[in-house]
């Protein structure tokens, strides 16, 4: 039995800022456009079953037009003679019982399993049970309803959580449960592991799909798509999904002028116009990026999809820089003292050192700033 | 008949700032180790029997014969009783209590003495720490006052020392079962790390319980385990150790090797790549690099890849491929719960191999500054076999030596105190005493501890099932406790369990 592993869709997810001509958010319409040729490619590699290890939505009451979308491409599946399974992620899970769940939508579909009510549930599906443990209440929870599994001997465990090896890398997101080491048995014949969301072999039948698409730039190192896994071999493929793609581009810019930066993101960017791209700038002098040119950069960043500018300054120029507000200070000390005349004596004090103070503000300030090509 | 003071009290006849001595009647017990109170004034005494004898007035002792029959019998025949001064609790006149100290001087002679009650050992709860593990014992009573360990002083190395029978494990269940108490808690300060080669942690013994018992707290604990019975669990882990995990000093300890054979082990990591050299050296190229390289004869060579083909089919947790449960194990350290390797019916040396490899990539990892991570103890069964004098193994001795620098004590547990390096046992700050018949044994820990031990001499000998004496950083003097019985301590946790939320989504 063939089974194509799919997670983390988070669909109705949106980001960037970019609308399209329509005013809907850019991104998230590339997502749906996306899912929608993951189900494409679903379809042409016709597996037995298609699981997906939860968060389908990005909110726990998706607007209408991701459940709109996500129903089309179960009936897609469903007129393909492809099962899909579903569990509940911590994304789309309600944490109250008093809210209804979104999945209650498809209940009744056909050929569609969905583990979406706090408990575990088995389905059969081909030669093989799958054992769902959706997202549950609390973190004990799991444990309780990992006892319920009996095993058949041909067994698949669907999950949503980050694995204890991977704690370190959480991005402490809303109610984020931990799988356990020990629910990562080698008898199930796969574990299909959703939530964290790079392409990932956790143990010899363990693995993340990881998420079809990009969602920040923490993601950029990551890799994407499906998994087409055989369980009768335990043979697993990767599956290249379309995807919007994301980069993060480092530029040693120390000791470079205004104009030779620009000519570098141009040249970086020239290639990437579907792309969300963000320039990390190393050891930039202050003064040459001040001085470049913001309307050309903005029209680079109007032609793409998301153009972000992350400046790290020179911290050697920077100290350079820092000692003109000395001089400030005093100049601004010397100024005062030619016209004290005019200052009455009770406020003098005060107003030499609020004006100083002031001044080491408005240069602090100037330390700080960046720039965001997309805005 | 002997007349008693008001309220059961006796008075201070002797001796001396190390030693008092009074006398009850003949017909009265006083057991060795119960604690008496001296009032004298503005300060109340503390002194534990160390010895009882009978005595008379027939002696020529003029303190006893010159109050005549105001306390003795007609026949002036009483028990004479030795005790040893713990400290001293100045009072005020409205009877509040200052600091228990030392006492630098002796109560006034014919000071009222009386057997302590609960309320004078109050002073201890300020000295106690987190970790319960018994009951403060007075004599052969055990009153009520709690007796914990303190984490902070867990990376300074324990040792537990008790001869079979006396409740080792029954005190190791407790002290993990507190462990996992904090850490569930979120006041944990340390990971603990037990290699159990006897299976008798995991689910308990034929009677008894063990650590998958304590539910409310199971979140604070993680197991692995060898033993396939085990591995349906939810709870447990099936033990896998990756060949890639394992470099060439690991195996040491996993067979008795020739000269020649650890020349050509100590050679190997020269020669091949760090992680790999077992695939390597199983491969008839590696086999012939390493005789070519390292000049070691094709006879050794053979030997070696034979032993190490048995190795490896003898431990079955030694996988080729696939995951390893050592970053686990280690994250599970880190964050401050218990972590329980199960491992029963593996040979000693499978365990001291796993043991020292776990121990290898703890010290590995704590060597890095880490400031989110907890401290971490590593208990060790029959300690002697790798701290001994003569037995040593460099792994254990660089924790007991330099470990608390990185956070990482030991919790050495032996039958046979005398058998560990004096040096080493000069590390442990906390004893655990259960029971030595053995005087060396005894003499050993006494010189060692912290605290001065040589006057419980009796008392150690006399400890009954489940008794200790705790000698440890910050408690004013050894602590005699009775340890909880483990299945006691279990119910005791449960009502003050985390409580599970209430409310459940309502049934479709």
């Amino acid at each position: 039995m063939k089974i194509v592993h799919i997670a983390d869709t988070h669909l109705g997810f949106q980001s960037f800022s970019r609308m399209d001509e329509k005013g809907r958010n850019l991104m998230e319409e590339c997502i749906y456009r996306d899912f929608r040729r993951a189900i494409d490619r679903i379809i042409e590699l016709k597996p037995d079953a298609v699981v997906h290890a939860g968060d389908v939505f990005h909110h726990v009451r998706p607007r209408i037009r991701p459940l709109c979308i996500f129903k089309q491409s179960l009936e897609r599946l469903s007129s393909a003679g492809i099962p899909v399974i579903i569990i509940s992620g911590n994304h789309d899970a309600p944490k109250s019982y008093s809210a209804l769940s979104p999945f209650y939508l498809y209940d009744g579909m056909e050929d569609v399993y969905i583990a979406h009510r706090y408990r575990y549930e088995r389905f059969e599906v081909g030669d093989h049970i799958f054992h769902c443990i959706p997202f549950c209440f609390s973190q004990e929870d799991y444990i309780e309803e990992f006892r319920k599994i009996e095993m058949r001997g041909s067994d698949v465990l669907v999950m949503h959580g980050l694995v204890e090896a991977l704690r370190d890398q959480s991005m402490k997101p809303v109610g984020e449960h931990i799988v356990s080491d020990s629910f990562l048995k080698s008898d199930f014949s796969y574990i299909a592991l959703g939530h964290y969301h790079d392409q990932r072999r956790i143990a010899h039948n363990t693995w993340y799909s990881g998420s079809i698409e990009y969602f920040n730039f923490n993601e950029a190192p990551q890799r994407k798509g499906a998994l087409m896994v055989d369980l009768s071999t335990g043979g697993v493929e990767s599956i290249a999904v379309p995807n919007i793609g994301m980069r993060v581009v480092e530029l040693d810019c120390s000791g470079r002028t205004a104009e030779e930066i620009l000519e570098l993101i141009e040249e970086e960017c020239g290639g990437d116009k579907d792309k969300i791209v963000r320039i990390d700038l190393r050891r930039v002098n202050r003064a040459a990026y001040r001085r470049m040119d913001q309307r050309r950069l903005s029209r680079l960043a109007s032609s793409m999809f998301c153009l972000k500018i992350k400046p790290e300054y020179d911290e050697t120029a920077r100290a350079e820089e820092m000692k003109p507000p000395e001089r400030l200070d005093l100049e601004f000390v010397r100024f005062l003292e030619g016209e004290m005349d005019k200052i009455p004596n009770a406020i003098r004090q005060d107003v030499m050192s609020y004006g100083t103070e002031l001044i080491r503000k408005v240069i602090e300030r100037r330390g700080t700033e960046g720039m965001d090509a997309s805005q | 008949m002997v007349k008693s003071m008001p309220g059961n009290a006796y008075r201070i006849l002797a001796k001396d700032v190390r030693s008092y001595e009074f006398v009850i009647p003949y017909d009265e017990k006083a057991d060795v180790g119960e604690i008496f109170t001296v009032e004298d004034r503005d300060m109340l005494f503390l002194a534990r029997v160390v010895n009882v004898q009978h005595d008379s007035n027939y002696d020529g002792r003029w303190d006893t014969s010159i109050r005549g029959t105001e306390l003795y019998d007609e026949e002036q025949i009483f028990n004479r009783v030795i005790a040893e001064p713990l400290g001293c609790i100045p009072r005020d006149q409205t009877k509040r209590r200052g600091a228990f100290r030392k006492a630098k001087t002796i109560p006034t002679k014919f000071s009222r003495v009386k057997r302590a009650e609960a309320e004078e050992f109050d002073f201890l709860k300020d000295t106690m720490g987190d970790i319960e593990v018994g009951v403060l014992r007075n004599g052969s009573r055990d009153t009520d006052v709690a007796v914990a360990l303190h984490s902070s002083a867990m990376d300074h190395h324990m040792g537990i020392f008790a001869t079979t029978g006396m409740g080792k494990s029954n005190f190791m269940k407790v002290f993990a079962a507190s462990c996992m108490k904090l850490a569930s808690e979120n006041r944990s300060e340390f990971g603990l790390l037990i290699v159990d080669p006897h299976g008798e942690y995991l689910r308990g013994g034929k009677a008894g319980k063990g650590l998958l018992h304590l539910k409310p707290y199971l979140s604070s604990l993680k197991c692995y385990s060898t033993d396939p019975r085990n591995h349906s669990l939810p709870e447990v882990s099936e033990l896998t150790i990756s060949r890639r995990d394992i470099l060439p000093e690991d195996i040491k300890v996993l067979h008795d090797w020739t000269g020649a054979q650890m020349d050509a082990l100590e050679s190997i990591e020269r020669i091949f790549d760090g992680e790999s050299w077992i695939d390597e050296i199983l491969d008839e190229n590696g086999k012939a690099m390493l005789t070519e390289k390292a000049k070691v004869s094709e006879k050794t060579v053979d030997v070696l890849v034979r032993k190490l083909e048995n190795i490896l089919s003898r431990n079955k947790y030694i996988k080729s491929s696939g995951s390893s449960s050592i970053p686990g194990i280690i994250e599970g350290v880190k964050s401050g719960k218990v972590v329980l390797i199960d491992i029963p019916n593996l040979s000693e040396s499978s365990e001291l191999f796993l043991l020292s490899l776990i121990s290898r990539r703890i010290m590995e990892d704590y060597r890095n500054e880490d400031e989110g991570r907890k401290k971490c103890m590593v208990v060790i069964e029959e300690a002697q076999r790798v701290l001994g004098s003569d037995s040593r193994i460099a792994r254990f001795e660089e924790i007991a030596r330099e470990g608390r620098k990185f956070g990482v004590g030991l919790c050495a547990i032996t039958q046979q105190p005398k058998l560990i390096d004096r040096e080493l046992l000069s590390q442990f700050n906390t004893m655990v005493v259960m029971g030595l018949a053995d005087r060396n044994d005894r003499m050993r820990v006494e010189e060692s501890a912290k605290q001065d031990l040589s006057s419980l001499d009796v008392e150690i000998q006399t400890l009954e099932k489940g008794e200790a004496i705790i000698s440890t950083l910050n408690v004013p003097f050894p602590i005699p406790a009775k340890i909880h019985r483990y299945e006691d301590y279990m119910e005791r946790l449960r009502p003050s369990a985390p409580e599970r939320r209430s409310f459940r989504p309502t049934p479709d």
